[in-house]
């Protein structure tokens, strides 16, 4: 039970993750700001991939994964 | 583009036949290693490996069918086009991994308790007994179908563009075509998974190493990323722009397309099938999430840093940025040479491995769920051959024109294979869907997808007409589920395939 919860959380986050890598919050006028060597939109959208990638791998470590059915609910 | 390869102590061209040469006869080698560990003729054998896939091979197989000919020069292809926006491209291979938690811990334990081979052993133990099951398995086998030639065809259109490359305009186009589909053809014949898995794992290393080899020298020439976003912006401004608010909704709608559509993907669903236990699909599925990183970012990079420093036409030509970046990079001296020729090789298995796991998809496809199965397994595993390499010869007079990018390739594929979505997600958390409502529902997002495209509307405010479709589908499975007579909660009965 405790795995499969923080399962939910992680893709929970997750979604947001991807919500928050698509520069809404930016006007498209804004002049050209640097962060790491990129424009500071795409720097923010890889550090919100970094994050999927670390919160999808624990995640994947928390799923079961059964060969046989057992009738429940994953 | 400029033909022109370069002429110092290692020929590239020279050093690009041997390689590929060498890389060819390795191919082979494989091929009959495979073949003699086989330990049946039964589909279950050829098409699955025997279901005995380890962490590292499937974690392998799974990256070098997923990064292919469209991620190596479509995607830079693209990113050459659009700029940083398409940095999008990370997030929505890394999706496709996330979109695998609605379908992997489900569908694995039935496929075990059903001998599953194919996607449609899915769809005949889910909706067995219900009237339209049948209909809905052709459905979905025939789209699955198109997309698996449409996915053929660009690796073949790649291979070509490649090996012409590589060798320095030496071997032509259609020589390439012609003669890797003829390669393998032969390889997946004699050697089934086994030997596509096995190449796969091979053809993976390549790729990471020799990309990340790339992207240094990349970053060294270009003064790092700082230097290469001046140097973009200096040329062309609006490509480190921040996106309009249409290219905003596209990304949006290009992450939902490729996660639901590409988890679907007959050639994945069977890697799904082909582990050998759950803990192993769990922990490759774990390390799947990373590459996106080290294939994905590193080619969407090249692609815009190549903006600053190289000037190709928009259309199908900028599709081959990449093999242009890497003859600029075998030029500047002996070592970067045979470097750049490794790469190519690399690129040239990565297409490759791509086109033999949807070759072996697609001749399961069509013999067991098209064609029906044969009396016995190794009439079947016949049948599939046969019917792969007839589709194969079909589609080299197609990969032979090359009017059409590779992402609009891509696109287009992936709004056909979205509307198969509903028959596995929906299908496997709703026990009320119905065949009939699932059919529906992929009848009339098809409708719309394939209307507004022939009627030239590929997108809508930037969602991509197919996404909208998946929206119609969706509804119409359920509006049509519940109001069926035959709605029944569906008792899973194991499939005897």
């Amino acid at each position: 039970m405790g795995r499969r919860l923080v399962r939910g959380w992680l893709l929970v986050a997750i979604a947001v993750l991807y919500g928050a890598s698509i520069p809404w919050y930016r006007d498209v006028d804004a002049p050209l700001r640097l962060l790491f060597g990129l424009p500071d939109w795409v720097a923010v959208a890889l550090a919100c991939y970094v994050g999927v990638a670390v919160l999808n791998a624990v995640a994947w470590l928390l799923t079961e994964v059964p060969d046989v059915e057992t009738g429940a609910d994953e | 583009m400029n033909p022109e390869v370069a002429r110092g102590p290692l020929d590239f061209g020279t050093v690009g036949i041997v390689a590929v040469g060498l890389y060819l006869v390795a191919l082979v080698v494989v091929a009959e290693i495979a073949r003699r560990s086989r330990k049946d003729l039964s589909p279950g054998d050829h098409f699955l490996a025997g279901r005995e896939l380890g962490t590292l091979v499937l974690f392998l197989t799974l990256y070098a069918t997923a990064y292919s000919g469209n991620s190596l020069l479509g995607y830079p292809g693209r990113a050459y086009r659009s700029g940083f926006s398409f940095i999008m491209a990370t997030g929505f291979m890394m999706a496709i991994v996330v979109v695998f938690h609605a379908l992997v811990p489900k569908l694995r334990p039935a496929a075990m308790a059903g001998n599953y081979i194919t996607p449609g052993d899915w769809l005949r133990d889910r909706f067995r007994g219900q009237r339209g099951a049948r209909g809905l398995r052709l459905w979905v086998a025939g789209l699955m179908s198109v997309a698996m030639v449409n996915f053929l065809l660009a690796q073949l259109k790649a291979m070509g563009a490649v090996t012409s490359r590589v060798s320095g305009e030496a071997i032509p186009y259609w020589v390439g075509v012609v003669g890797l589909a003829a390669l393998i053809l032969f390889y997946e014949t004699r050697g089934g998974m086994r030997a596509v898995s096995w190449t796969d794992a091979a053809q993976g290393i390549l790729m990471v190493l020799g990309l990340a080899a790339l992207f240094a020298w990349i970053l060294d020439e270009g003064g790092g990323l700082a230097g290469i976003t001046q140097a973009v912006a200096a040329v062309r401004p609006e490509a480190v722009a921040v996106p309009d608010a249409e290219t905003r909704a596209n990304w949006f709608s290009t992450i939902v397309l490729l996660g639901l559509a590409s988890v679907v993907y007959p050639q994945a669903i069977q890697r799904i099938y082909a582990a050998r236990d759950g803990r192993t699909l769990r922990r490759s599925m774990a390390l799947m999430t990373f590459m996106p990183l080290v294939t994905t970012l590193v080619v969407t990079l090249i692609g815009i840093a190549a903006i600053g420093q190289v000037e190709l036409l928009p259309g199908v030509e900028s599709d081959e940025v990449l093999p242009e970046m890497l003859v600029r990079w075998g030029e500047s001296g002996t070592v970067e040479t045979v470097l750049g020729v490794t790469v190519f090789v690399a690129a040239l298995a990565a297409i490759m491995s791509t086109a033999d796991s949807c070759l072996l998809s697609l001749g399961s496809l069509l013999a067991c769920d098209v064609l029906g199965g044969a009396a016995s397994a190794e009439k079947t595993t016949r049948w599939g051959k046969i019917a792969a390499a007839v589709f194969l010869v079909a589609m080299i007079p197609l990969a032979l024109s090359e009017e059409i990018t590779l992402w609009r390739l891509i696109e287009l594929k992936l709004e056909l294979l979205i509307q198969c979505v509903p028959a596995f997600l929906l299908a496997l958390h709703w026990s009320g869907l119905t065949a009939r409502g699932a059919l529906a529902g992929i009848l009339i997002g098809l409708a719309w997808g394939v209307g507004l495209t022939l009627a030239g509307v590929p997108r809508i405010y930037g969602i991509h007409v197919g996404v909208i479709g998946l929206v119609w589908n969706v509804a119409t499975a359920i509006a049509v589920s519940s109001l069926d007579r035959t709605g029944f909660p569906v008792e899973r009965v194991s499939s005897d395939s």
